[in-house]
């Protein structure tokens, strides 16, 4: 893979799951 | 103002509900469209593009139809025509909402048949009846053949094949939709979600370690085809449009179905931080996941030339005819291919199922019938007009209606509702509804995108694409000869639709005694303990 594309994918993946995490984190967080 | 017939439903659990609301968004799109498009569209450009339609898009429109169907719901209003007529005090309001259930009802009709495909490529997995067929050709002629297409010399399948996954497929779809939305939707998303991820988390490690292929391509080459990023495609509006197309079909927004889910919600339930966390589902099945099986396992046995035209020949083959080539080369090819296309099925039924609960909601709340004999009907219903897509699947009926409903309507209803709800019921007003209940802040830019950026973008789509595509459709300008006759006939039906929808709601507005001037009256509150779980 070239620099830039796995620069790209691992924005793109970090992006999506950390949004992920943070949503299903507050949520768990709000149910205790 | 009486407000019809309540459905007194609630959805079960919190995760009950952000997993059959991710259902809904997550679909076919996530593991066949979404890669194509990427690849198709300058990979790494693409994605740029697509985060910032993520982001003035589609996570506004999602917080938009939240906020709109929760707002519904207040009145007991789980369709379109009462959602809009909620917000707007005027008799117009309704007979836009008639949008919002000529689109899902349509949608879910071919998206049924579609499935089918996905059912019977399980079975055909299973018992290996495709195997043998190793080559791209072969698995061309042979989807054909299941299908009822192309040369009836060369059909492998018995003639009723198609006929009788459909029905299967369809009783499945009707069955669940009749046991409501806790005992039915919301049992299907808690079984159907967390298979659906765990078959594509296997499926993407099973492709990200397969060994070069025979041009030495490698799964990370793969990869590399989708995310390496011509910048020069940034400036071409075709690569805006495809990333703003994808996150509407992704997210399902502009559909009517999210609406409906949403309005089972009490304003003292979170939609803000819900939203996110659907959005975000979503977007890690289509991104992470969807990403990762398709595209690298073609490139891995075909090449990056060869994967690139199997990609611009079209979703469907690269999912029905490369990958079956691809699962025959592989260790416990059967399985895998089994799991292919369960996952397919079971992101299909997690949409389709959604799509007709407005429609069960417009006749139990307007009519007060009961919730199992709306699903028969409307599954007889789907039955007949399904046919018709079978039958003439190579004149182009399927084509047409996913371009008006499945494509155009989209934004269509998305215009529509965003000018609804934040124009016309105020911005400030539309940001305190979602606000309500809410357990996050949403960040106060969003307020501006919303109110400006969002409906801007979305009359640039509906502009751009009426210009590009619906016009030269309109004019029938790419039918193919001696198929004129099924094109119009598949137009009509959708006009069929919308004239007795609006029909229907006419009917129900006269039937309930409602004043669009007046609106409606907030119904009793449910009885104590009827919705203790805060959502």
């Amino acid at each position: 893979m070239t620099s830039s594309a796995v620069v790209f994918m691992a924005a793109s993946w970090s992006f999506v799951l950390g949004l992920t995490l943070w949503s299903f984190a507050r949520i768990l967080k709000q149910q205790k | 103002m009486s407000t019809g017939t309540s459905s007194n439903e609630a959805w079960g659990s919190r995760i009950g509900l952000i997993l059959a609301m991710a259902g809904n968004a997550i679909g076919l799109g996530n593991f066949l469209r979404f890669p194509v498009q990427a690849a198709s569209n300058g990979g790494g450009s693409f994605m740029i593009t697509y985060f910032i339609a993520l982001l003035l898009l589609g996570i506004p429109l999602m917080w938009i139809e939240w906020g709109i169907g929760r707002n519904g719901g207040r009145y007991r209003k789980g369709h379109m025509p009462g959602m809009l007529a909620a917000i707007w005090r005027h008799p117009a309001a309704k007979y836009l909402g008639v949008i919002g259930m000529v689109i899902p009802l349509v949608v879910m009709i071919y998206y049924t048949y579609i499935e089918s495909w996905t059912l019977a490529f399980t079975w055909f997995s299973l018992t290996g009846d495709y195997f043998g067929r190793d080559t791209q050709a072969e698995m061309v002629n042979y989807l054909q053949s299941f299908q009822g297409v192309g040369d009836p010399a060369t059909r492998v399948h018995a003639a009723w094949t198609p006929y009788a996954f459909f029905l299967v497929t369809l009783g499945i779809n009707i069955w669940i939709i009749s046991k409501g939305i806790s005992g039915g939707i919301e049992k299907l998303a808690r079984i159907g979600m967390p298979i659906l991820f765990l078959f594509a988390i296997v499926l993407a490690g099973v492709v990200l370690s397969l060994p070069a292929g025979p041009d030495g391509s490698t799964p990370w080459t793969g990869l590399n085809f989708i995310y390496n990023p011509d910048m020069s495609r940034l400036g071409q509006p075709s690569v805006w449009l495809a990333s703003a197309g994808q996150i509407f079909f992704t997210l399902s927004v502009g559909m009517g179905s999210l609406q409906a889910y949403a309005s089972y919600l009490s304003t003292k339930d979170d939609i803000a931080l819900n939203g996110i966390a659907t959005a975000a589902t979503n977007e890690t099945a289509e991104v992470v996941l969807g990403g990762s099986i398709a595209i690298p396992a073609a490139v891995v046995f075909f090449g990056v030339s060869g994967a690139m035209a199997v990609a611009q020949s079209g979703s469907f083959n690269l999912g029905f005819a490369t990958m079956p080539v691809v699962f025959q080369q592989l260790p416990l090819g059967q399985l895998m291919g089994a799991m292919w296309f369960g996952l397919l099925f079971f992101a299909g039924i997690t949409s389709s199922v959604a799509m007709l609960t407005p429609i069960v909601a417009f006749f139990r709340e307007e009519f007060g019938m009961r919730r199992e004999p709306v699903c028969y009907t409307l599954g007889l219903m789907t039955l007949v007009f399904g046919l018709m897509h079978i039958v003439w699947l190579e004149h182009g009926f399927l084509d047409e209606w996913d371009y008006w409903a499945g494509t155009f309507g989209l934004v269509l209803l998305a215009v529509v509702e965003t000018i609804i709800f934040i124009w016309v019921f105020k911005p400030e007003n539309a940001w305190r509804s979602i606000h309500q209940g809410a357990d996050i802040q949403i960040p106060r830019i969003f307020k501006f995108v919303m109110t400006f950026v969002t409906p801007v973008y979305l009359l640039f789509i509906l502009c751009w694409w009426g210009w590009q595509d619906a016009w030269p459709i309109l004019r029938m300008e790419r039918v193919t000869p001696g198929s004129e006759f099924y094109v119009l006939l598949s137009r009509g039906v959708i006009v069929l639709f919308a004239v007795v929808s609006a029909v229907l709601v006419r009917m129900a507005w006269k039937r309930n005694g409602y004043n669009d001037r007046a609106g409606f009256r907030e119904p009793e509150p449910r009885p104590e303990g009827a919705h203790e779980v805060r959502l």
